[in-house]
């Protein structure tokens, strides 16, 4: 029954020319990708818990959510340089650039970071956790906007390493 | 003029409370929501819904604009603005006030005044309430020294506009004091915008009581007894007990009178509350702040007065007198809340969002819950993470421990960790069971040996 609906999706969207979907429905998840180095494929299959997203927060549980298409300000990690360090959310939350609003971001691109340096904040329930440099280099790109909500594991910056 | 329809500008279980008491009184009820919590227990109970924006409370709960707007083109006669959020910010009552809105709370002018801590200070020593021994404003690293010094160390260098624990550093010495200027001003101007310090002794084991209030602003003022909300972590209360069993009948006495002397020197409106810092060993307790709302641990004080505080609160915000006089509050037994948190304790309280896949919860004479959760409700990584509380009543505080295990034993929670097992395991613990604890008892104590049983 199951394998009959997924293999008929499969072939709709084959069919379509869509590039991407995302489902999500309680703690089902697909993504489909036409793009063989879709960095973000493996980031979301390897980090999503059978936990909420907050894209089922803000829709009626029995709907099917197809992801809104990536923000243009948003650099896609398919399109980094090799040897970027991608740098994830530890947890599920709101992404932060700056200690607090209106005050200057942590870092933007081309800053240079030292090891252990606080690249930005993740909030969830009121409790902030700073996300931190595991190594020196230079921030090559910002994956996600300022207060979006981010997943576990998913990519934020792409650092350059020195 | 009595409230007909009022606005519930919070969420939670406490948008879930008040309209509970709205109805009970008759009066209509306009849930403000944010798009995440459209289909709350407060939403689906309320007359009416207004959404007042997107998930973050920035947007939605925390702009006074939009809520007091809401509130007047819902036609809405009433605020209730439940705690946290915009509840103790003036500019809320002041609003309201011109929109012709009752809010249901103090004066925006008494908020103020209590709001600033040095402020509050000056009041409370006006109106004869024990303080603390500490400073007026600390204006640099040498006058922490000498203020350090005139007081007896341990000293607590805090923010006078704080709260939260953060501006807030503990000095051993002089040297500690000077440093400690440094660090706490320089939070507190991260955190509040303003440096402003003052010191006070450092009580290491103290307990913290406080003293629920309500007053009509037009002189009368009574109380309900008082609180112990000692188990704390980082300065949050995780469970509160009614009364405070360490304290001898004659302090707890003079402990009331000093509550309601000092609300009544501001002619106090609505409900309040005093708190206390206890000092077991020298007999004595100190004046730490009023909380100018109804707040989390209001039903312990239900509990044992059988009153509904929140039903006064409006009933007072609609121009009703107290109709209660002092006498008529009799207090009796033993009450015990347990704050129900979305949270692993097992992995240092990380905040655990996500949907409630069962929930069971217990009943039976003496058990309250209060909590807007339900089997298959979600809980949002938005807000906080209390996601309800557990109250028990029974004759004695060792009965009440009892029930408070039962009832523990029959919640069914699953979908989220909760701190329900780490409640289960506090009341089980002889400190807590003989009563010797303290503000810091949790963490040194507590906490600390269950990290070493872990590792």
């Amino acid at each position: 029954m199951f394998s009959d609906a997924l293999k008929q999706l499969l072939d709709e969207f084959s069919r379509s020319g869509v590039r991407e979907l995302h489902i999500r429905k309680a703690d089902f998840e697909l993504f489909l990708s036409t793009d063989s180095t879709s960095g973000r494929a493996r980031s979301v299959s390897l980090s999503v818990p059978a936990t909420l997203t907050p894209a089922v927060v803000a829709t009626p549980a029995n709907a099917p959510v197809v992801a809104p298409a990536p923000q243009p300000a948003v650099a896609a990690p398919s399109a980094l340089p090799a040897g970027a360090t991608i740098v994830p959310a530890p947890n599920l939350g709101t992404f932060y650039r700056a200690p607090k609003p209106g005050a200057a971001n942590y870092v933007e691109v081309g800053s240079k970071v030292a090891a252990g340096e606080e690249l930005c904040l993740i909030e969830v329930m009121k409790l902030f956790t700073a996300v931190r440099a595991d190594e020196s280099g230079t921030v090559h790109s910002v994956l996600v906007e300022d207060g979006a909500m981010v997943e576990g594991g998913q990519p934020l910056f792409a650092l350059l390493r020195d | 003029m009595a409230i007909k329809r009022l606005f519930i500008a919070n969420r939670g279980e406490i948008a879930l409370r008040i309209v509970r008491a709205a109805q009970a009184l008759n009066v209509e009820t306009v849930v403000a929501v944010s798009d995440a919590d459209r289909d709350s227990a407060a939403a689906r109970m309320a007359d009416r819904i207004v959404v007042l924006g997107p998930a973050s409370a920035t947007k939605s709960y925390l702009d006074p604009r939009l809520v007091v707007h809401a509130a007047k083109e819902s036609g809405c006669d009433g605020l209730h603005p439940g705690y946290g959020f915009l509840s103790e910010r003036a500019i809320l009552p002041r609003l309201c006030k011109e929109h012709g809105v009752a809010f249901v709370g103090p004066e925006a002018d008494v908020i103020d005044a209590l709001g600033d801590k040095l402020r509050a200070r000056a009041m409370a020593s006006a109106a004869g309430v024990p303080l603390v021994p500490g400073s007026e404003c600390i204006a640099s690293a040498a006058d922490a020294r000498r203020e350090g010094d005139r007081i007896g160390y341990p000293v607590l260098l805090k923010a006078s506009a704080g709260g939260g624990g953060r501006g807030m550093v503990i000095a051993h010495n002089g040297d500690d004091a000077e440093a400690g200027f440094h660090k706490a001003s320089a939070e507190a101007v991260a955190a509040f915008g303003d440096g402003t310090l003052f010191m006070e002794r450092f009580v290491p084991q103290a307990r913290h009581v406080e003293v629920q209030l309500m007053g009509d602003g037009k002189g009368k003022v009574i109380h309900f007894g008082e609180r112990d909300c000692s188990v704390q972590r980082r300065y949050q209360k995780l469970l509160e007990e009614a009364p405070c069993a360490a304290m001898p009948d004659h302090l707890r006495a003079q402990l009331h009178q000093s509550a309601v002397d000092l609300a009544a020197s501001v002619n106090y409106r609505n409900a309040g509350t005093a708190e206390f810092l206890y000092d077991v060993q020298r007999q004595e307790f100190y004046f730490i702040e009023v909380n100018a709302r109804i707040q989390v641990e209001h039903p312990v004080s239900e509990m044992i007065s059988g009153f509904d505080l929140v039903q006064e609160q409006i009933r007072i915000a609609g121009g009703a007198d107290l109709a209660l006089s002092q006498d008529q509050v009799k207090l009796s037994g033993h009450a015990i809340e347990c704050r129900i948190n979305a949270e692993d304790s097992t992995r240092d309280f990380m905040p655990s969002p996500g949907r409630i896949t069962k929930w069971k919860a217990p009943t039976g004479e003496g058990v309250r819950l209060d909590s807007h959760m339900s089997e298959g409700a979600m809980i949002p990584p938005y807000y906080d993470s209390m996601v309800g509380k557990l109250i028990v009543h029974a004759p004695t505080r060792a009965e009440a421990i009892s029930k408070l295990r039962d009832a523990i034993d029959d919640f069914v929670v699953e979908g989220v960790p909760t701190t329900l097992p780490l409640h289960r395991a506090i009341i089980d613990h002889p400190d807590f069971i003989a009563n010797r604890i303290h503000t810091r008892w949790l963490e040194q104590v507590f906490l600390a040996e269950q990290a070493r049983t872990a590792a």
